[in-house]
């Protein structure tokens, strides 16, 4: 279904390969990094809607206690807030969503260039972009890694593969916890109650799914979680001194 | 809006959980094949590998003579594809049966069964990874390769493992066993030719493209297709490259010889004849086709079989540059496997199709018969 991705990203996996000395987890990782490039500006706009609404949450706690009775009014109330001050309510799923074609075409490119059975590996022969410089001759790539199968997903047989989900759900964990909008107030709020359940529910999601597929694609997941940790941090610097922080914000009127 | 705002995270989670689950098969309907069944035709009987079973059918009509597991419904012993490696009292295949629980991993097992009757005599569950193509008999050992990177030797009378050699990567490839030397080659771009009675390298022959193909043999010589798009002659004996032949794509089933001529397929659809001893080209022609599968020759070496990944089966006479010795049998389905043959049939396997198995008298291509035997209503 996603192989109109996974084939072009199988390609570029093996262009790095030749272009890093021939290690796969360099070109999976520089790989990575790239598509992080290329989603920046979706990911910056989710780090800053998240960082608005962090800002505005006392006021849209204000606004429900104001309209508990009347949902109607609420709804309008909050998005004539969120109108006035430029926050986009879908600025936070909208890079999500757009990543998930992304995870899919990389599921099918890590099957096509490490594959673990022959029917894959029969099929991407056929789209290997022979015009690109050294990929002759390089699939299947080496597929080992600290021991384990980069193809394949982990193991009992190679338990440290395992290591790999857990990585995946610690980093992904700190992820979501510093960038989903911190509530305040009524910490009893559905929206807190969602926000803290999601917490936990992504990176237990991504861990299960990173169990079913090839460990290579741990190594994306922990990957972008580490860049966006860096990244939401680079912002905070940057930004520190010049505004107030929403948390201590609201603290301070609380 | 609001609504949509307090519930976005439910929201986009279950869309994901849905595509994840879509993308990762849990939803999809019955599990399809990944990979191809093989055959080996001995005599007047039909080995072959029919993903639940292996099944022994008379080679005339497809009767069967027996199955393992008799009942896979009641006894499953999972996923069959290699071919199955026969001598005079064994049939050997293997199978990969599915994990037990959330975090069980596939048992990748290979089971001896008695020729005669199908009776299971021994088996052996020690690989980490899938069986891709079947093992080779020799010297009363059975040596497979296993996508854990290990090549692995067995006895063949009663499953003891006699020795493990380790490669880089996975290895695909069934073996070649001439004497008391194991000729195989692996993903890790190496072929490699052991001691059969310990498993002890003699040489090993490094290009820049997997193995994935059966070598075979001529008067000392091996001739054995790469993924670097090259076909290598190697001197059996010594290791060293005599001549190698360079093609548009992967060589990947193994070549056939017959007199002086090697023929290979690479994966686009090329068929060659060429030189044994130079490697020059005589003839070749491209197919309409992708082919994985290995070429097959009729006993007497006038027809090159070859089939082709849409489902069809060619008959390339060899005396005539490859002309069509009738015309391809099309049939539903992909055909993957190298066709197995005896001196008057042609036996094709399928996957995806109505039938698995098809089998063809070698003169015109008339159907014999096809298994499973599907009566239209």
């Amino acid at each position: 279904m996603f192989d109109f991705l996974a084939y072009p990203m199988a390609n570029l996996i093996l262009l790095l390969y030749n272009l890093l000395g021939q290690s796969t987890i360099a070109a999976i990782s520089a790989l990575t990094l790239l598509i992080n490039l290329l989603i920046l500006p979706l990911t910056l706009s989710q780090q800053r809607s998240a960082r608005k609404m962090q800002e505005f949450q006392p006021e849209l706690e204000k606004l429900q206690k104001k309209y508990a009775n009347n949902k109607e009014k609420l709804a309008q109330e909050q998005m004539k807030l969120y109108k006035e001050a430029g926050i986009n309510p879908m600025g936070g799923c909208l890079p999500l969503l757009i990543q998930m074609p992304i995870w899919f075409g990389l599921i099918g490119a890590i099957r096509y260039a490490i594959p673990s059975t022959p029917l894959e590996l029969f099929q991407f022969s056929h789209h290997i972009y022979k015009w690109l410089p050294g990929v002759v001759g390089l699939v299947p790539l080496q597929s080992t890694f600290l021991g384990m199968d980069l193809g394949q997903p982990p193991s009992p047989a190679q338990w440290w593969s395992y290591s790999l989900p857990v990585l995946v759900l610690v980093t992904s964990w700190l992820q979501q916890k510093l960038l989903t909008p911190a509530t305040t107030g009524d910490s009893q709020s559905q929206s807190a109650a969602m926000n803290r359940q999601m917490q936990i529910m992504m990176p237990l999601m991504f861990m299960f799914f990173t169990l079913q597929y090839a460990v290579g694609l741990s190594i994306y997941f922990v990957l972008s979680s580490v860049i966006r940790i860096v990244q939401y941090y680079l912002i905070q610097n940057g930004r520190s001194g010049e505004k107030v922080d929403g948390r201590a914000r609201s603290k301070g009127q609380a | 809006m609001n609504r949509f705002w307090t519930w976005r995270w439910p929201i986009a989670l279950a869309v994901l959980a849905a595509l994840l689950l879509g993308a990762s098969g849990c939803a999809s309907g019955p599990v399809r094949a990944t990979s191809w069944t093989g055959l080996t035709v001995v005599g007047d009987v039909l080995y072959a590998a029919d993903l639940t079973q292996i099944q022994a059918l008379n080679a005339a009509d497809a009767d069967s003579l027996w199955a393992f597991p008799e009942d896979p419904e009641e006894d499953g012993r999972g996923t069959f594809y290699v071919t199955p490696a026969v001598d005079e009292d064994h049939v050997i295949a293997a199978s990969q049966m599915p994990p037990a629980g959330f975090l069980g991993q596939p048992r990748n097992v290979v089971w001896a069964l008695d020729r005669d009757t199908g009776s299971l005599l021994w088996h052996f569950d020690d690989a980490a990874s899938q069986y891709v193509e079947g093992g080779a008999i020799g010297g009363g050992v059975f040596v497979i390769g296993n996508s854990d990177g290990n090549v692995y030797a067995l006895d063949v009378e009663s499953g003891d493992l006699k020795w493990t050699f380790e490669t880089g990567h996975r290895v695909w490839a069934t073996p070649l066993i001439v004497s008391d030397t194991v000729y195989v080659g692996s993903m890790d771009r190496h072929l490699y030719a052991l001691d059969l009675a310990d498993g002890r390298v003699r040489w090993d022959f490094p290009t820049q493209g997997a193995f994935a193909g059966t070598p075979a043999l001529r008067n000392g010589m091996l001739y054995v297709g790469a993924f670097d798009n090259r076909l290598y002659a190697i001197d059996a004996e010594t290791g060293t490259e005599v001549w190698r032949f360079e093609s548009g794509n992967w060589f990947w089933g193994g070549p056939a010889v017959y007199d002086d001529i090697v023929y290979a397929a690479d994966v686009e659809g090329n068929v060659y004849a060429l030189d044994a001893d130079t490697g020059e080209e005589i003839w070749h022609r491209g197919l309409d086709t992708p082919v994985r599968a290995g070429l097959t020759l009729s006993e007497d070496g006038s027809r090159l079989f070859v089939s082709g990944q849409g489902g069809a089966l060619y008959a390339l006479e060899t005396a005539r540059r490859g002309a069509d010795s009738w015309r391809p049998v099309e049939s539903e389905g992909q055909a993957l496997s190298t066709p197995a043959v005896n001196e008057s049939i042609v036996y094709e396997a399928l996957i995806y199709g109505q039938h698995r198995i098809l089998a063809l008298y070698v003169e015109n291509g008339g159907e014999v018969w096809a298994y499973p035997n599907v009566v239209e209503e």
